[in-house]
């Protein structure tokens, strides 16, 4: 590096430490940019680039292996990294000679494609797996081929056109109704279809999850009908099956997640509180349980606490954690206040 | 341990005294809470009817000089907070596993290098702290994970440097500390404690975390994610510098998900230890 020898050591610092030179030192310069041959390393695994290589991202320096690892796409297909032009299609990054239709397999980088059903095609397959219909039903009546949504009667489906409303004769489509049993009649008067708005004049419940007709039990919440099964906790999804719920904007819970979400049950009996709350470090407390963590004496609101690990200790014991302990949480105070 | 001269107890004897009077007290008014802090005692067998306060709830010992805890402790059916915390104890009885009811169990800031076997049969445990001793992954007796009643368990400051995948078996897990270990590495089964919501990562040796831990519910305002002084790869850092909820939505990205698994395959090297834990207070003899 001839170029080096001009300058005075005295004003040339390492990239990467500040440190400066010591004469007869060896130093790298790579784009103007000076380090310790020790000091030269890659980002990620701070080891020396094997033969000088190296990769610059965002302003680091990573060795080839690292480089891959943390920043080139991988393709979806092979798993070979992609170097060079990487298509992105389908949540995923391929190697152009990798994306190709599902069908026929001809390559879709230059073609375009069309996402059918989860599944990349082109253009071609695409028309043909459409015009074959094989994803729609078929009617159970006439067997011809259902566009759109089915009518559903008996377990069957149907074109909506080959029925009519039993109550008020119009044709109906894919939203009639079917009623299975209905109070005050008999079996052979029900298991009949109506279209949507006779349905509702029928006074049947509809319920609030399902959207679906309730004829058996019913429970009335949150201004709503709901089938008995569909009635459930907004977060474990279990049914309250006359069990206690807790309502919180428009929404119901179990006892046990309402106080895991929205508050209070005491950090040390773990049981809903009654009365007053003390609340710290994102717990809850009863009154008589806001307590030192370490050596159980009781805390008021008055009291000056410590936050160790989110808890509460008090002062006599933040006195007597070990010295190093005690250093250590102080920085990492220092660490949180300054965020 | 036991070759401690038995006079050394004698300068403690108006501490001792003042512990005889707590129990007797504790006896007259039949109070289920004894507070026996800082006291000065080195041995539980100098306390004249402790064991015989079967009806006590809570036993609170910290700061004192035991370094044997007797097997008979275990006497004390009722217990459901015990507070051991700040002695001189080296080993635990597995007799502690069997109390009933015992729900909080506090040995921190001792010198526990291991834990009995079968210590993970206690039948109610909710809070387990054993913050600052010098345990690892490798002393866990077999059984420790199938404490699935432990709403928080406090390991921080110890020696650990895997966290077993087991911990995904402890499904009420709703606080794990894990501050300044040696984690090299935490397991994709942490994921699957739906309920935590407190996770302290702080000053360990880790580089990723697996992708998992960006579904669980660590963003919320009741929710604590500590993970400052570790090596994070640089994506990682950068969202950690804008806040902790941000690490969590990169780490739900598919492009994280490719980094993961293949920083997982490259396996390289792990980072340096950096505490020096020479000094810490729970290594001396
Ligand atoms: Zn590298
Ligand atoms: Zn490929
Ligand atoms: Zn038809
Ligand atoms: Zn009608
Ligand atoms: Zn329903
Ligand atoms: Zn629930
Ligand atoms: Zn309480
Ligand atoms: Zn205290």
């Amino acid at each position: 590096m001839p170029g080096l020898a001009t300058m005075s050591l005295d004003n040339m610092y390492c990239t990467r430490c500040g440190d400066g030179f010591e004469p007869n030192e060896k130093i790298v310069n790579s784009n103007g940019e000076l380090w310790h041959t020790n000091c030269f390393v890659c980002a990620q695994c701070f080891r020396m680039f094997p033969d000088g290589v190296f990769y610059e991202f965002e302003g680091r320096k990573y060795c080839e292996q690292d480089f891959q690892v943390l920043f080139a796409p991988c393709c979806a297909k092979c798993g070979e990294f992609v170097i060079g032009r990487v298509i992105k299609a389908m949540n995923s990054n391929w190697h152009p000679a990798c994306f190709r239709c599902e069908e026929c397999n001809v390559e879709l980088a230059d073609a375009g494609f069309i996402k059918h059903a989860g599944r990349a095609l082109c253009h071609v397959c695409n028309a043909r797996i459409k015009a074959d219909g094989l994803q729609n039903y078929m009617c159970h009546k006439c067997h011809g081929v259902i566009d759109g949504e089915p009518l559903r009667y008996r377990g069957e489906v149907y074109h909506g056109y080959h029925f009519t409303c039993a109550t008020c004769g119009v044709e109906l489509d894919h939203t009639a109704r079917e009623v299975k049993n209905r109070p005050g009649y008999a079996a052979n008067d029900v298991n009949n279809l109506f279209c949507l708005r006779c349905h509702d004049k029928m006074g049947i419940p509809i319920c609030g999850a399902c959207r679906r007709p309730i004829e058996e039990r019913i429970v009335t919440a949150l201004g709503k009908h709901w089938h008995v099964e569909h009635f459930v906790c907004a977060k474990c999804e279990k049914p309250f099956h006359g069990h206690r719920h807790y309502e919180k904007k428009g929404l119901a819970y179990c006892e046990q997640h309402y106080h895991q979400l929205f508050g209070n049950l005491c950090y040390v009996c773990n049981q809903v509180i009654a009365g007053d709350v003390f609340t710290a470090l994102n717990k809850a407390w009863c009154v008589h349980h806001f307590a030192c963590s370490v050596c159980d004496a009781p805390l008021s609101t008055r009291s000056k606490f410590y936050e160790y690990d989110e808890r509460p200790a008090c002062r006599r014991c933040y006195e007597k954690f070990p010295a190093e302990l005690r250093r250590r949480l102080r920085r990492a105070h220092h660490y949180t206040v300054r965020r | 341990m036991s070759h401690q001269p038995p006079v050394s107890c004698i300068p403690n004897t108006g501490k001792m005294s003042k512990a005889k009077k707590v129990i007797e007290e504790a006896k007259e008014i039949n109070n289920p809470e004894i507070d026996l802090v800082d006291k000065g005692i080195s041995s539980l067998e100098e306390i004249p009817g402790l064991f015989s306060l079967e009806n006590i709830t809570r036993l609170s010992l910290s700061h004192n000089k035991i370094s044997v805890v007797p097997a008979a402790l275990a006497n004390l059916s009722n217990l459901e907070i015990l507070n051991l915390a700040n002695n001189n104890i080296q080993e635990l009885p597995v007799s502690l596993s069997s109390l009933p009811k015992l729900r909080i169990l506090n040995v921190s800031l001792n010198k526990l290098y291991n834990l009995p076997r079968g210590f993970g049969s206690f039948p109610v445990l909710e809070i387990l702290d054993l913050t600052y001793n010098n345990l690892n992954e490798k002393v866990l007796p077999g059984n420790f994970f199938i404490m699935d009643s432990l709403r928080a368990l406090y390991l921080g400051d110890n020696d650990f440097e895997f966290l077993p995948p087991e911990i995904g078996n402890l499904k009420n897990l709703q606080i794990l500390s894990m501050r300044e270990n040696d984690l090299i590495e935490v397991p994709r089964e942490l994921g699957q404690l739906a309920r935590l919501r407190e996770l302290h990562l702080q000053g360990n040796r880790l580089v990723v975390l697996p992708p998992e831990i960006g579904t669980l519910d660590l963003a919320s305002n009741k929710s604590v994610l500590r993970l400052e002084g570790n090596f994070w790869v640089p994506p990682i850092e950068d969202q950690l510098k804008l806040g902790p909820s941000h690490v969590l939505d990169y780490l739900r990205s598919e492009t994280y998900k490719v980094l993961y698994s293949r920083h997982m395959s490259a396996k390289p090297p792990p980072p340096p230890q950096t505490v020096d834990k020479s000094k810490k207070a729970s290594r001396a003899a």
